[in-house]
């Protein structure tokens, strides 16, 4: 037997086991909330891309021109009852080829259209998939507030879960390219865990951060607005975002856009419009703000003009003169997404992201595997946490499914949380070997079915449609080769005489 | 940068990244004669983070080449990896990391370490963040959004002190002190 010699340096091997039991106690806390928020994190990275799948009928453009925003503004509040508090149209972009404009109502109803070239609405935007998907990962389809806080502290927990991981690796270097598979489960996952925690570190702190950030500002600011503003939040924001006009209720026409989008195109040449808000089109007090990019490579490069109603331009910010602060703002969601490199980073996002959901994932397999080593197997949470797991990618891929029939929400939410119930329900009838080939079997089948289902129900007038097809087909193929490679069958006939 | 010049300088650091990595991982794999690989994978590591600044942006540049040489590490390290047998298991597993601190468990000390983790933790971190806000130099956006940034990391860094911390008391000290100064602090000088 070889002794083990007590390390003396920094971190002593007590530092690092009462480490480990605060990152193990914390991962165990948050386990199914980390990998749920990272599994659709990972997915919500094409966020764009899903949009453009569920909208393949959507005429295709790289830019519309004021009259055809003005006609399609006009087109879209004649269709929206009642008075209008915002508008927010998106421009045709890279990412997302057609213009969409969204109608606040003053009841808090949300309507989006769809445009074409000419500026004829030609139908409410489809959208059902890419907002639960998204709403999922944002604020888990709580009540905003709540559900966002949650997201926050998940966060939080992710952060402290990467610090105090990297605090209890004393072998970090000793093992910076080890990855030793088979034999040993334990060793395998611990392997696989430290890896990907530590080489993809920055991509870890970058989501962690900006995430836990964005989903504790409501708080944050409220703490702010409590302790040196007497409670006043609105000051707050105030310091963030452009004053408004003195307020005007009387009512009077849409407001027009025209002349404004004039006046930025002399302001600004050649760039491009990313979105502009209108508030309180119809009254006096109306304004509109624009949104263009100055085309630079900065990260937040985005400069912004408002307007009021008689088109004076009463606020400017220009992206080269904004300060850290305003820069990092403007970063926050291009980061926390991997919206800021094209395709390939968001290729490269989503597989740090699979790689972070694995992290979740793969601590509570180092959990359960340790207990089993030191003979205290803990069969029923192993079961659980098997269902956890494929029970997600399930209930994701059921969730998507529906969403060929219906463009809601709501039928999204209940068939995610009936089939994610039902496949934890499982964890009491079945092993987790048997759920986790059911679960894998089950996903794959799901996502080749809704690869060749999609098109016949949608059409397929959009390539990148295709694209998400193809990929969801391949990875439905994928997922079911892994089980068709488990079948006693198929392993037998494989194996040589 | 028209997609296809984008796509051609994430080549080149994506390259970079892979030889970086393969300099390293051959420096950590050799018994002797270390040094010169280690210092030419972490000079080329550099070298592209540098010039990925330069070619993309300051902030997006770096950003880039970070991600990509995350992705480029995990596959240099995914094409070494090595085929245990099952029967090296038991060996394996004596040859594992520490195991978790056991603690003597009671209600009490448990709810305390875990409210200091959560909401009093969180307290104590919104105090540091609104304090570097209202006390540190520079403009306005620029101090919130730094002593925003600052909520979550010393929050994190909180929860990961107290779960691991068996002085149960000196770290509730430490966090009510440091709430009770920060917002004190905060309080006492207003956001100019």
């Amino acid at each position: 037997m070889t002794k083990v010699k007590k390390s003396t340096g920094f971190p002593s091997s007590d530092l690092v086991r009462a480490v480990l039991k605060g990152h193990s106690g914390l991962g165990l806390a948050f386990a199914a909330l980390l990998y749920l928020v990272c599994l659709t994190g990972t997915i919500a990275v094409f966020a764009n891309e899903f949009q453009r799948w569920e909208n393949p009928g959507a005429e295709r453009m790289q830019m519309m021109s004021a009259d055809a925003v003005q006609a399609a503004y006009l087109g879209a509040m004649e269709r929206t009852e009642g008075p209008v508090e915002h508008v927010l149209i998106l421009m045709p972009s890279e990412d997302r080829p057609w213009p969409t404009l969204r109608f606040d109502a003053e009841d808090g109803t949300q309507t989006t259209w769809i445009a074409d070239g000419a500026g004829r609405i030609t139908g409410k935007v489809r959208e059902g998939w890419t907002k639960f998907l998204t709403r999922l990962h944002i604020n888990l389809h709580l009540p905003q507030s709540w559900g966002i806080f949650i997201i926050g502290l998940t966060g939080v927990a992710l952060l402290s879960s990467l610090i105090s991981g990297l605090l209890a690796h004393p072998r970090i270097f000793r093992d910076a390219f080890h990855l030793r598979l088979g034999g040993s489960r334990r060793l395998q996952e611990a392997d696989l865990h430290n890896r990907i925690g530590v080489w993809a570190l920055p991509f870890h702190i970058t989501v962690s951060l900006t995430g836990a950030l964005l989903g504790l500002s409501t708080i944050i600011i409220g703490a702010i607005g409590l302790a040196v503003f007497q409670g006043d939040t609105a000051k707050v924001y105030a310091i963030f975002t452009p004053p408004h006009p003195a307020a005007d209720a009387r009512p009077a026409p849409p407001l027009d856009l025209r002349p404004l989008f004039a006046t930025v195109a002399a302001r600004a040449p050649g760039e491009r419009i990313n979105y502009l808000v209108i508030e309180h089109p119809t009254e006096m007090g109306a304004a509109a703000m624009f949104e263009v990019e100055d085309g630079s490579s900065r990260l937040a490069n985005a400069n912004s003009y408002a307007f009021d109603r008689e088109g004076k331009l009463y606020y400017e910010q220009k992206a080269a003169d904004n300060n850290v602060g305003q820069q990092i703002l403007g970063s926050l969601g291009l980061l926390h997404f991997g919206w800021f490199g094209g395709g390939v980073i968001k290729i490269a996002y989503a597989l740090l992201g699979l790689g972070l959901t694995y992290l979740a994932a793969g601590g509570v397999n180092i959990w359960l595997a340790r207990r089993r080593d030191k003979g205290r197997p803990a069969p029923g949470w192993e079961s659980v946490w098997t269902a956890t797991v494929w029970g997600q990618p399930v209930a994701l891929a059921c969730a998507a499914f529906t969403a060929l029939f219906t463009p809601l929400v709501a039928p999204l939410i209940w068939t995610w949380g009936i089939i994610s119930i039902a496949v934890l329900g499982a964890a009491a009838l079945l092993p987790p070997a048997t759920l986790s080939r059911f679960g894998r079997a089950i996903t794959g089948a799901l996502l080749i079915v809704l690869a060749l289902a999609h098109p016949a129900f949608l059409g397929m007038g959009d390539s990148m449609a295709l694209i998400v097809d193809g990929a969801l087909g391949l990875l439905g193929l994928g997922l079911l080769a892994t089980v068709v490679g488990q079948v006693p069958m198929v392993r037998k006939a494989s194996q040589p005489a | 940068m028209t997609g296809g010049a984008l796509l051609g300088e994430m080549a080149v650091i994506f390259g970079g990244a892979i030889s970086g990595s393969w300099l390293l991982r051959r420096a950590w794999s050799l018994k002797t004669g270390k040094a010169p690989w280690r210092w030419a994978g972490l000079s080329l590591l550099a070298i592209n983070l540098i010039w990925s600044a330069w070619a993309l942006g300051y902030a997006r540049g770096p950003f880039i080449a970070l991600t990509l040489l995350a992705v480029a590490a995990l596959g240099v390290i995914a094409s070494g990896h090595t085929l245990r047998p099952a029967k090296a298991g038991r060996a394996a597993r004596e040859g594992l990391a520490p195991e978790p601190a056991e603690r003597a468990m009671s209600a009490w000390r448990t709810t305390l370490r875990w409210s200091l983790a959560g909401p009093v933790g969180m307290i104590a971190a919104m105090a540091l963040g609104i304090s570097y806000a209202v006390w540190a130099p520079g403009e306005m956006q620029t101090r919130l959004l730094i002593g925003g940034l600052i909520v979550p990391l010393a929050w994190g860094g909180a929860m990961a002190w107290t779960l691991a911390d068996s002085r149960i008391l000196r770290a509730t000290a430490m966090l009510v002190g440091t709430a009770v100064f920060g917002f004190g602090a905060a309080m006492l000088k207003g956001f100019t």
